[in-house]
């Protein structure tokens, strides 16, 4: 068994030893859709994570990032919306793998999010937001990383 | 080991949320270049009167100690919020603070 596997069956074991305790609303999304996870390219996860399904392009989520990022360690990133949002995925392609968060915004939860994110390079960095009624809105920025975080 | 920040401020109905974590969120390349273990949270949900106001799945990405902002409605002065996270190596950890 190859190590890749090996650490996917452990997290898989993990998650299926603290699902009982965990709380209802709470969905493990390395249980769920392990593949993700483990994509290298925005595209395959993005394909991994949400199906298929066409992506729309809207102006009703705001994704705020700086243009250019002096420290790649630690770039501040805040996505805000007024759409009854379910799921908000955030992927980059500056790094080993791209999937980097998964949100789930809980019902009539306010879509306000600040957090940090690390990137080796410059790169696009794409959210993709699924709405409850299923339509899957997508945004993407290029992020000018001068010096590169994630130990590079 | 690890410690959590937690802010909780109520404005009208409104409570907004600033939570800090300790985690040197390594992944394994990372990791293998700082000769360190793999640790990252994976998980982190909060709680507000037992329901789920927050949630988010992470992976080794996010900067090291990651900060999240957040809203949620409903929240009163005097309340708990509740944090709980979970690492890949299935540690978890949990913290609470009133809200102010």
């Amino acid at each position: 068994m190859d190590r890749r596997k090996f650490l996917g069956v452990g997290l898989a074991a993990f998650a299926a030893l603290v699902a009982p305790v965990a709380e209802l609303n709470a969905i493990d999304f390395r249980a769920t859709k392990p593949k993700a996870w483990e994509a290298e390219k925005s595209a395959e996860a993005i394909k991994e994570m949400f199906g298929t399904a066409g992506l729309k392009k809207t102006d009703k989520i705001k994704f705020t990032a700086p243009k250019l990022a002096e420290n790649g360690g630690s770039i501040p990133i805040n996505i805000k919306s007024d759409l009854d949002l379910e799921l908000i995925a955030v992927f980059q392609d500056a790094n080993p793998r791209s999937l980097t968060a998964v949100f789930t915004v809980p019902k009539n939860g306010i879509v306000n999010y600040d957090f940090r994110i690390k990137m080796r390079q410059t790169a696009f960095v794409t959210v993709v937001a699924k709405a409850r009624d299923g339509v899957l809105y997508s945004m993407a920025q290029e992020i000018d990383v001068s010096i590169g975080g994630c130990g590079g | 080991m690890a410690k959590m920040k937690i802010k909780a401020k109520a404005k009208g109905d409104i409570v907004k949320v600033k939570a800090m974590f300790t985690s040197l969120m390594a992944d394994t390349e990372e990791a293998e270049k700082k000769k360190i273990k793999v640790e990252y949270i994976t998980q982190i949900v909060a709680k507000h009167n037992g329901n789920v106001v927050f949630e988010v799945s992470t992976s080794g990405f996010m900067a090291e100690n990651p900060l999240f902002k957040f809203q949620f409605k409903g929240g009163k002065k005097g309340e708990k919020i509740e944090f709980t996270t979970t690492d890949n190596n299935g540690k978890i950890e949990t913290g609470k603070k009133k809200i102010k």
